[in-house]
């Protein structure tokens, strides 16, 4: 009873309090508004708060790791976004592009509320914590990525207006050029960092599970793929061999890879498609 | 701003229904508002006077809209609209100057209350008169005429009273009478006018409030609204450009390529704001000795060594006046290669153009010409236009607040008459009443019928200070009227003058008062 009261409230009160901050942060970008300015960073952090408890309160309820159907997977992906922004921006030090991004974990949680299913299918992987450890790494990397080509087309977008000297809606509204691109290399850092873990901890779960066969499964050749992208774009700018434009274009294709993992090498896979 | 085409109307009225010819009373100022107060003089005087707009009266929303609404105001100014710079300049006051200029005005028996406001682009005075015929002609006198007489000539200078001088005061001090809209160092000068009255002892009351209600204008204006912002100049388009690309100016290196009076002009701009690290690279090295007089920081380089420094650059702004490229396509490609990863902004303000074209195509390189920055700097200005109606929003609240706050001054000692005889007629009522109630609840009586009559007097209160949102001015005359308060007030004298003689004793006692003449 009390969780399902918990699972209905968090399914409304989140998705209104991200659209909150969201607005906060909409509010920053396009009016520079200063009161906004001084509310939507630690409004964000009482969001996430808030949704790691929720989270936390369900996971002890179920007595499982809280990612077993499509809606939970969701809210941990907008609670993972949500996480890599706050550290991203308190990195920076630069909230103006909060709004692109709190928008997107809006749409995630709003997804997973919409989604939202009173009961919970009770699976013995999930109450495995090596498995917890690898899909919350994998999550976070993920989110990290997103976030990195979230900075990606923002840089891309500064970068052609400024080459071109048409100065377009983005232009004056943004961080310049090497604020944002730093901020996309520390979003790309803890994605690959994240990444490399989830690949860890995945390969020392599926010997275990899996011995024979798991290197052929087609979403773990993917994910090997995405890695080797993003080291790669990584290695390229450390030693400059690449400008900021690359890694970006680069941060953009690695999405496109993890998409693709996500989504269409599920069809092929035959033990790895969770979501 | 149109001249007035028509001595007689040089001096505008705020009122256009009430004609004021000679000698005819103005508004709630008290000032003489004639076409010409002495005999040819005054006339000859606003000959040359620019009226204020038509729409100043009409623009202002509210009680502001009324000319009486407001104190008497006064203002004479000419600007980079009316007057070319070499008269600006020659009525333009440094500090010292204003300071004793202020003294001179406020001896004159007919200013109560003087600001002067002289900046590069106007000199402007805003008096606050007793005499306004009189306080006209000092300040012509004393502020133009005698630095430059010719001010006397048709359309060069201008005359604003009343709710017409606060609002020009408030649009000078957001930047919206500016030469470049919206620029932000008008407020300053603004705020250094006020502390110079301040100084002197010229501010009253009256220019004290408007000038609280200009500098909050000024500030809301550039807070609230874009009405600043963008670059609209050569040097600060280069900024603003070069703070789209690097995190901290302060930590740009700056390579000047020619010394001219252009590259000075951006240098001082980026110096400003905070480059520290120049370099200039020119063929004269005369010119490049000179430039580093100015700018002691600044490293010379020579001419020839300009790739080498390209390559420690952050932004290279080149301006010489050679014929053919100072920069070429490959050689910046070469200087490129060797600073791998990092992003150079480069500012042609050459004509013909210093920097090959087709620089611009290389990775991480962000080239500019002068059409790319006129492009930009147009871009701000119509951004900054498309704001002025949200300041004009402003403009008419911060009047707004000024007219009710010069409301709630005169009609405060009315409240208090109100109130005065409230409790005369409540106390006099109470006196006959209470003999046919038990004692024990006199007191509860008396209790609630103060009350009553605060509760009735509340919202009267309000509307006569103006808090009310009302559109129309108070007749302040009206409830005086309605009130008999003019008897009452005869009333307060005779007692007064009573007890004075011992004589009103009895009366006091019994709470009597006399009641309001039938």
């Amino acid at each position: 009873m009390t969780a399902q009261l918990l699972l209905r409230s968090a399914n409304i009160v989140l998705p209104l309090a991200y659209l909150l901050v969201a607005v906060a942060y909409g509010f920053v970008f396009f009016a520079a508004e200063p009161r906004a300015q001084r509310f939507a960073a630690p409004a964000l952090r009482a969001v996430i708060v808030l949704h790691f408890a929720c989270l936390l309160g369900l996971a002890a309820h179920w007595r499982q790791f809280p990612a077993a159907t499509e809606s939970q997977a969701l809210s941990l992906i907008a609670f993972a976004v949500a996480v890599v922004y706050a550290f991203v921006e308190w990195h920076g030090r630069e909230r103006s592009t909060g709004f692109w991004l709190v928008a997107l974990v809006f749409f995630f949680q709003l997804l997973a509320s919409v989604l939202a299913r009173p009961e919970t299918p009770d699976r013995a992987i999930f109450h495995d914590p090596i498995f917890a450890v690898h899909v919350s790494l994998a999550l976070l990397g993920y989110a990290a990525f997103a976030v990195a080509a979230a900075y990606a087309f923002l840089f891309l977008q500064l970068y052609r207006d400024l080459k071109a000297g048409r100065f377009s809606t983005f232009y004056g509204k943004l961080p310049p050029l090497a604020v944002l691109e730093r901020m996309m290399l520390v979003a790309l850092t803890a994605g690959f960092v994240s990444l490399t873990g989830a690949v860890v901890t995945g390969a020392f779960w599926a010997q275990r599970l899996y011995p024979s066969d798991w290197l052929h499964d087609p979403k773990i050749l993917a994910t090997l793929i995405t890695w080797a992208i993003y080291g790669l774009a990584l290695l390229l700018r450390r030693l400059r061999r690449w400008q900021g434009r690359q890694t970006a274009l680069a941060s953009l294709a690695g999405l496109g890879t993890i998409l693709f993992s996500l989504v269409a090498v599920n069809f092929f896979s035959r033990f790895h498609a969770f979501l | 701003m149109p001249d007035s085409p028509d001595p007689a109307a040089a001096l505008d009225s705020p009122d256009p229904a009430a004609p004021r010819g000679p000698g005819n009373p103005a508004g709630a100022g008290g000032g003489q508002a004639g076409a010409g107060a002495g005999p040819g003089a005054g006339t000859g005087d606003r000959a040359g006077a620019r009226a204020d707009q038509p729409g100043d009266a009409a623009r202002g929303s509210g009680p502001a809209a009324n000319g009486t609404a407001g104190p008497s105001l006064l203002l004479l100014g000419i600007d980079h609209h009316t007057v070319p710079i070499e008269l600006r300049e020659r009525v333009a006051y440094g500090q010292h100057e204003a300071e004793k200029l202020l003294v001179h005005l406020l001896a004159r028996s007919a200013i109560a209350e003087a600001l002067l406001l002289s900046t590069c682009n106007r000199t402007e005075v805003v008096l606050q008169p007793r005499d306004e015929e009189e306080a006209y002609r000092a300040a012509l006198d004393l502020v133009f005429l005698a630095r430059a007489p010719e001010v006397e000539r048709p359309g060069l200078l201008y005359v604003k009273r009343n709710q017409g001088a606060a609002r020009h005061l408030l649009s000078v001090a957001c930047g919206l009478e500016s030469m470049v809209l919206g620029e932000p160092e008008i407020l300053g000068q603004v705020k250094q006018a006020a502390a110079l009255a301040e100084a002197v002892g010229a501010a009253g009351p009256v220019l004290r409030r408007l000038l609280r209600c200009a500098l909050a204008a000024g500030r809301r204006a550039r807070q609230e609204t874009a009405i600043s912002a963008g670059a609209v100049s050569l040097g600060y388009a280069v900024i603003e450009l070069a703070r789209n690309i690097f995190r901290d100016l302060g930590d740009c290196r700056v390579l000047l390529i020619g010394a001219g009076e252009i590259a000075r002009a951006v240098a001082r701009n980026l110096a400003e704001r905070g480059a520290r690290e120049l370099a200039v690279a020119n063929r004269s090295p005369e010119r490049a000795r000179q430039f580093q007089e100015e700018f002691p920081q600044a490293a010379a380089r020579p001419f020839d060594e300009r790739f080498a420094a390209i390559r420690e650059a952050d932004l290279v702004i080149a301006s010489t006046g050679a014929d053919e490229p100072v920069i070429t396509r490959r050689q910046l490609a070469e200087a490129m290669a060797a600073r791998p990863g990092r992003a150079l902004l480069v500012v042609d303000l050459g004509v013909p153009r210093n920097v090959e074209p087709a620089a611009g195509r290389i990775e991480n390189v962000f080239l500019h010409s002068l059409d790319s920055l006129d492009h930009l700097i147009q871009r701000n200005l119509k951004r900054r236009k498309d704001e002025m109606p949200r300041v004009q929003e402003i403009l008419d609240q911060e009047i707004a607040h000024f007219h009710g706050w010069y409301r709630g001054m005169q009609a405060e000692p009315l409240i208090a008459r109100l109130q005065k005889q409230a409790e005369r007629i409540r106390r006099q009522e109470l006196s006959q009443a209470l003999p046919h109630f038990p004692e024990s609840s006199h007191e509860h009586l008396d209790r609630l019928t103060r009350s009553l009559v605060r509760k009735i007097l509340h919202h009267p209160s309000d509307g006569l200070r103006g808090r009310e949102g009302t559109e129309q001015l108070p007749r302040l005359d009206l409830v005086r009227e309605l009130f008999r308060l003019d008897d009452y007030d005869d009333a307060d004298a005779d007692e007064s003058e009573a007890r004075a003689r011992g004589e009103g004793g009895a009366a006091a006692a019994d709470g009597d008062e006399k009641p309001p003449a039938a």
